[in-house]
């Protein structure tokens, strides 16, 4: 056998050493991923260690948390209006009615298993029209963004099994930052009316089989903001088991966006 | 970003240029000459100077004209005001210190401090995200930066200390005659012209020119390497009689002298400013450390600039690319290897200590674990450094005497009337004397007042009869001639100890043949008997015979003077010499060799099982230097010099072959006359090598000579003239007893008992370090793999970052410090004396298998596994990993609050932040976890962990420990820093890594196995490291 032959086998050897023990190793990882997964629910996650303080968060959902609109200028608004038309399109009235339960407001629509593993879970119904002046139903103002008076849609983060409330109503409040923010931010009105959230969208069973789950939404139209200034929102729930002044998560319980209504 | 780090490994390797500069200087020609073209070694300014200091006539002037030339009176010295201002002109008599190298210079460039600006600097361009992120990044890196030199400089810097408090001396006095007085001043006040007295056992403060001895002898081996001192008048004045140079002790009498020279116009000071003048190499392990840095380096640049590149093709934003590849960087640098090496540097250097092996500098410690030839002196090294009687001669019959060190053993037939007489006669004839007070101290550790033989015949006498000086005062002396060198030797007369007797009797010894000839009986079994011409051959053969082992060989003879001439009341007169001198009765020979240590043979076995060659260089006899050779093993028993060859077969020393002989006694006029190649040939062609009757500027030669072998040189010496070739060597060993303070500064260890065997255990510690660095890069480079491979994923993949920057941090200057120090308690898996020593550029410390299973199998094993960690984390909180693919964007983007996981949840920014930073955690507990398998695996490299016992190094077990409490600490104590990003983690992910570990461990243990049973397969070596 020549060197180079005897190189050869070698680098085969290696080659060979290498496929088995690379195939091993990736076996050996997909084996402990795949055990490890068996430990996961597909319905429930095993442990929700962040989740307790759910978060807000406003709609249209802008890049920096910031709502401008310049008046005159249909382009800068539109994209704002487009994706709240599709972000609300599964509330039309008609699809609720369709997919979801009429439920009795005031108490949690709790669905316990009775025996039955993971037996699917129905929905309560929201309706767009529940929005009032912000459903942008046969609305020529488009969500009042062609007239300066937007509309923001306050959601409250999806949790599973979270029991917002704990048994009381709640709400929304929104106010201006500071003192100045108040003073340009004027006078808005809350669609449902005080900017309830009702405890019958509560708790949330996880998309996998609460799968026509509709998230409560509050809308604020403002009314009267003084154009041409930056006003700094901050809206907050109201409820009982949810802390809103975490020092380091801001958007604990609160959402705090920026609003703009130019005009010329 | 740490390429600079051998910056701090060459703390003491400046100095290169001027070698260079010698190098071309004189070429081929230097160092030939002995002690005249020694000081061609500096430059040609310093060399003419030297040159005119050495033709220095001062010991040929007269009195009269050196007190012209110094402005001074032998009678009444110097004035006070003279001494101040030639003190103020000359400085004071001391040496300049070696210059160091400035403190501030010596600290590590802040080389990481450019990091922390680019960081911050991305910072600042990045404000609006007002993530502080990069900002911790960038301080903590200059803090690591900053604390690993702190912490290096710190080590290097105890150790010099060590070091200066080891050369500062008690302040030595001298007695000087000022003013007309005698005054006891700080030697360090001497000034040129100064008049001192010199008491036995002083060390000269300065070169002086002696006035006046009285019975005073000079011991100037540490100038000339010589034992006994030079007494020949020469033109040399290194040679002559009358100058003592600094330095020097006076072993007996007293003596006044002119102080011609102070400071470092001295001549020791010259030598010693020379000596810093040969630059020192590049330490071995320095060497290895910087081709790790290089390789470290490499990848981490070419991996970082890889990715760097591939971000920004993938689109992200330049900005970001750097910081990945900031995060590249540090995931490939080990931060901690710098202080691991160094302790483990000085962990061993403290073992070697207790072992009276004292490590300067603290690379020394490898690089004697590396030597492949020591060049060795033979006196006090190889030696006891004490002449000892070695063998008699007496009633024709020659006796063997106990030469080891407590001479305990003396077996020779004693009952003979002759060992009485000669007994008798070493006893008397015998000027040396115990120094009082010593009554406690054994024999042979005895302080004594006299010369090396007289010495060796006292405390011989001492341990044969007993009470040496009761015997003197029993036969009291009432004349004596002393030994001088035109006699050639020794006589006293005294009275006897036997009342009935009331002759005197006249003891004389001396030179052999000058001995016999003044004999004209011998005597033989206590009997007188005609010194005959057959009694006299037989007398020649014993003595060419003790001569030929390279001993020292004295004659006995003894004469009862007749009572009738010579009367009790009779007055002696040794200038008249009014008795007789001649047909005396030859009673004995007795020989006398500086015997080798008992310890040496062995050590010189062991070396030579171990591959290294030892060479003894000597400035002593060839004959002397052959026989100790000899007798310790340096020239085995069955190999033959050309000459023996010669010798055996009774031909010419032309004739013989020089493929036949093994061993080479070569002595400095030979060396003198060799060009480099006849030398290189030389040190090529035998395996056993003496050079005798070499200058230590011989040395030099013979060290360069043995470099160019490639051979790493370790050279021990202790004379000043040593000095260079103890810097030129790969490691200087100097000796802590007989070694000058120039020899210490210039070694780079210190023998503290000058034996020869402490080297060969420092050597053992050497190789065991350099393993067991092996085993700690091993074991830092595998978890670089496991750091670097989140970022890669992160970038190609979009999975939220696995594991950040100063988690990376936290793992390599955390958790895996105090282990990677453990192994430096590892003991050896084999016997690592049996294997030949590394060879300088083959065996590497990192070499490709040891990189290629560190990162390709246990590092990616620990990736998979730390990714097992994390997955389980994101995918028990509610991210499955399909649904992280890709997520990095919206994941890190700050105006997402509501991302939704697997389940439909939604998730703020910072509630995802936190999910990360617990991935983190994970991440760094699961390669925490897979660190400790990798640590118990890197116990060995061959052997089973069984075998080598999982128990034994209780060190790697605080090491495990400390991993997990610091992780614990970590992630339950500091879980609520968030600058630190980490969590606290549920108990259960600790355990997530555990298989992947065991694993590791079972996979390492079959590489072990198929290395054992195929030795020499391409198993064996691709895998073994």
């Amino acid at each position: 056998m020549s060197q180079a032959e005897g190189g050869v086998i070698t680098s085969a050897f290696i080659l060979l050493f290498y496929l088995v023990f690379y195939g091993f190793l990736t076996a050996m990882f997909t084996l402990t991923m795949w055990v490890m997964l068996q430990t996961v629910s597909d319905h429930t996650p095993k442990y929700q260690d962040r989740l307790a303080t759910p978060g807000l968060m406003i709609r249209p959902k802008t890049e920096n948390l910031d709502v401008i609109v310049n008046v005159s200028d249909t382009e800068s608004w539109d994209q704002h209006v487009q994706k709240l038309n599709k972000f609300l399109e599964p509330y039309n009235d008609s699809i609720q009615a369709q997919k979801n339960d009429v439920c009795r407001p005031g108490r949690y629509y709790e669905q316990p298993d009775n025996g039955v593993l993971n037996y699917p879970k129905r929905a309560c119904q929201f309706n767009r029209t529940q929005l009032g002046d912000c459903s942008g139903i046969g609305d020529p103002t488009h969500y009042g963004y062609s007239t300066g008076q937007p509309c923001v849609f306050i959601k409250m983060n999806r949790v599973i099994n979270f029991y917002a409330g704990a048994n009381q109503s709640m709400n929304v409040t929104c106010v201006g930052k500071r003192d100045e923010d108040a003073e340009n931010l004027g006078s808005f009105v809350m669609f449902p009316a005080n900017g309830n959230i009702d405890l019958m969208y509560f708790p949330y069973y996880g998309k996998k089989f609460h799968v026509n789950y509709t998230q409560p939404l509050v809308a604020v139209k403002f009314l009267n903001v003084t154009p041409n200034v930056e006003v700094n929102v901050e809206c907050r729930i109201n409820a009982a088991n949810i802390a809103t002044d975490d020092e380091r998560d801001k958007f604990a319980g609160r959402v705090a966006f920026k609003l703009r209504i130019n005009k010329t | 970003m740490r390429l600079k780090t051998p910056e701090i490994y060459s703390v003491e390797l400046s100095g290169t240029e001027d070698v260079g500069k010698t190098d071309t200087g004189d070429g081929k020609e230097k160092y030939r000459g002995l002690k005249d073209k020694r000081l061609e070694l500096k430059k040609n300014h310093q060399k003419e100077e030297l040159k005119k200091e050495v033709d220095l006539e001062d010991h040929k002037l007269s009195i009269k004209e050196l007190e012209r030339k110094y402005g001074t009176n032998i009678v009444t010295g110097l004035s006070s005001t003279q001494a101040a201002e030639l003190l103020a002109r000359n400085g004071p008599n001391a040496l300049t210190p070696p210059k160091e190298t400035p403190e501030i210079v010596k600290f590590p460039q802040a080389d990481g401090a450019i990091l922390c600006w680019i960081a911050y600097g991305i910072q600042y361009f990045n404000d609006k995200s007002s993530s502080l992120d990069s900002v911790y990044l960038g301080c903590v890196l200059a803090l690591v930066v900053i604390l690993t030199g702190i912490f290096a400089y710190y080590q290097e810097a105890k150790s010099t200390n060590i070091m200066a408090s080891f050369s500062k001396m008690i302040p030595q006095q001298a007695l000087v005659i000022r003013d007309s007085e005698k005054k006891t001043v700080p030697a360090e006040q001497l000034v040129v012209g100064d008049i001192v007295e010199i008491k036995g056992g002083d060390k000269i403060p300065a070169d002086i020119r002696l006035l006046s001895t009285q019975g005073c002898k000079v011991d100037n081996s540490s100038l000339t390497g010589n034992l006994t001192p030079s007494l020949r008048t020469h033109d040399n004045p290194l040679e002559a009689e009358n100058p003592w140079n600094k330095m020097s002790t006076s072993p007996v009498g007293t003596a006044t002298g002119m102080v011609i020279n102070t400071g470092d116009r001295t001549i020791i000071g010259q030598i010693a400013s020379l000596a810093s003048g040969v630059g020192h190499e590049k330490t071995p392990i320095a060497i290895e450390i910087e081709h790790f840095v290089h390789i470290v380096a490499g990848v981490a640049v070419s991996i970082g600039i890889l990715f760097f590149i591939i971000a920004v093709s993938m689109k992200y934003y330049v900005l970001d690319s750097i910081i990945f590849l900031i995060g590249i960087i540090v995931a490939n640098v080990p931060e901690g290897l710098l202080a691991t090496v160094t302790v483990t540097l000085s962990l061993t250097a403290k073992r070697m200590a207790k072992k009276n092996c004292l490590v300067k500098n603290l690379e020394a410690v490898e690089t004697l674990g590396s030597t492949s030839i020591i060049c060795s002196d033979k006196t006090g090294t190889l030696t006891q450094n004490r002449m000892t009687v070695a063998h008699l001669w007496f009633d024709n019959q020659i006796f063997v005497a106990d030469t080891s060190e407590d001479h305990s053993n003396q077996v020779f037939d004693q009952s003979s009337g002759t060992w009485a007489s000669l007994s008798k006669i070493i006893t008397l004839c015998n000027r040396a004397e115990f120094r009082p007070g010593q009554e406690s101290v054994p024999i042979m550790k005895k302080v004594v007042v006299g010369d090396a033989s007289e010495t060796a015949l006292l405390k011989f006498s001492e341990v044969i009869l007993g009470d040496v000086m009761e015997i003197r005062k029993r036969n009291r002396k009432v004349a004596e001639i002393p030994f001088n060198s035109t006699n050639k030797f020794q006589l006293s007369i005294h009275e006897t100890d036997d009342p009935s007797d009331k002759r005197f009797l006249m003891v004389m010894k001396g030179a052999p043949e000058r001995v016999l000839e003044k004999c004209s009986t011998i005597m033989v079994n206590g009997q007188e008997q005609p010194l005959d011409d057959s009694t006299a051959e037989a007398f020649h053969t014993a003595y060419m015979e003790l001569g030929g082992l390279g001993e020292r060989v004295l004659g006995f003879c003894h004469l009862y003077l007749p009572a009738d001439k010579f009367p009790e009341t009779y007055s002696f007169d040794v200038d008249t010499v009014n008795f007789p001198t001649s047909n005396l009765c030859f009673v004995g020979l007795l020989s006398m060799i500086d015997p080798p240590r008992s310890t040496v043979p062995d050590a010189v076995t062991k070396c030579r099982s171990a591959g290294i060659k030892v060479i003894m260089v000597t400035g002593d006899h060839p004959i002397t230097a052959k026989a100790i050779a000899k007798s310790v093993g340096i020239i085995s028993a069955n190999s033959e010099t050309v000459e023996d060859i010669a010798k055996r077969l009774n031909i010419p020393v032309e004739q013989v072959s020089k493929r036949d002989a093994k061993a080479a006694v070569v002595t400095g006029m030979e060396l003198k006359d060799m060009s480099p190649e006849q030398l290189d040939e030389l040190l090529t062609d035998y395996s056993e090598i003496v050079f005798a009757r070499t200058s230590p500027q011989q040395k030099l030669i013979i060290v360069e000579g043995c470099q160019r072998q490639d051979a790493v040189v370790a050279v021990t010496g202790d004379g000043v003239n040593d000095s260079p070739a103890l810097k030129k060597a790969d490691i200087g060993i100097a000796m802590g007893i007989a070694g000058s303070d120039a020899a210490k500064n210039a070694a780079d260890m210190v023998l503290l008992d000058d034996n020869f065997a402490s080297i060969v255990t420092g050597v053992e510690e050497g190789r065991l370090i350099f393993d067991n660095l092996k085993k700690t890069i091993a074991y830092t480079l595998t978890k670089n793999i496991a750091e670097l491979c989140p970022f890669l994923i992160y970038i190609i993949a979009g999975l939220p970052l696995p594991i950040g920057t100063i988690t990376i941090l936290f793992i390599d200057l955390g958790t895996d410090i105090i282990p990677s120090i453990a192994l430096a308690y590892e003991k050896a898996e084999s016997d690592i004396m049996n294997r030949k020593p590394r060879h300088k550029k083959k065996d590497r410390l990192v070499n490709a298998p040891l990189a290629i299973y560190s990162y390709l199998h246990i590092g990616l094993m620990q990736a998979l596994g730390a990714f097992v960690v994390y997955f389980t984390v994101y995918a028990q909180e509610g991210f499955r990993p399909s649904a992280l693919i890709n997520l990095r964007v919206e994941w890190e983007k700050d105006s997402v609050n509501d991302l939704e996981d697997s389940y439909g949840q939604e998730w703020t920014q910072y509630q995802r932040k936190y999910l990360e930073w617990t991935g983190y955690t994970a991440f760094f507990v699961g390669i925490m976890i897979q660190q400790i398998a990798d640590l118990i695996i890197r116990k060995t490299r061959r052997n089973s962990i069984f075998q080598q016992g999982l128990f034994r190094n209780k060190v790697i077990w605080v090491g495990i420990a400390s991993q997990i409490i610091i992780a614990l600490i970590l992630s339950y104590g500091l879980g609520s820093v968030s600058a630190l990003n980490f969590t606290m983690l549920r108990p259960q992910y600790w355990f997530v890594a555990v298989p992947h570990a065991i694993l590791i461990w079972v996979y390492d243990e079959v590489r072990k196995l198929f290395i054992r049973l195929y030795p020499g397969s391409w198993w064996d070596k691709n895998m073994y490291y």
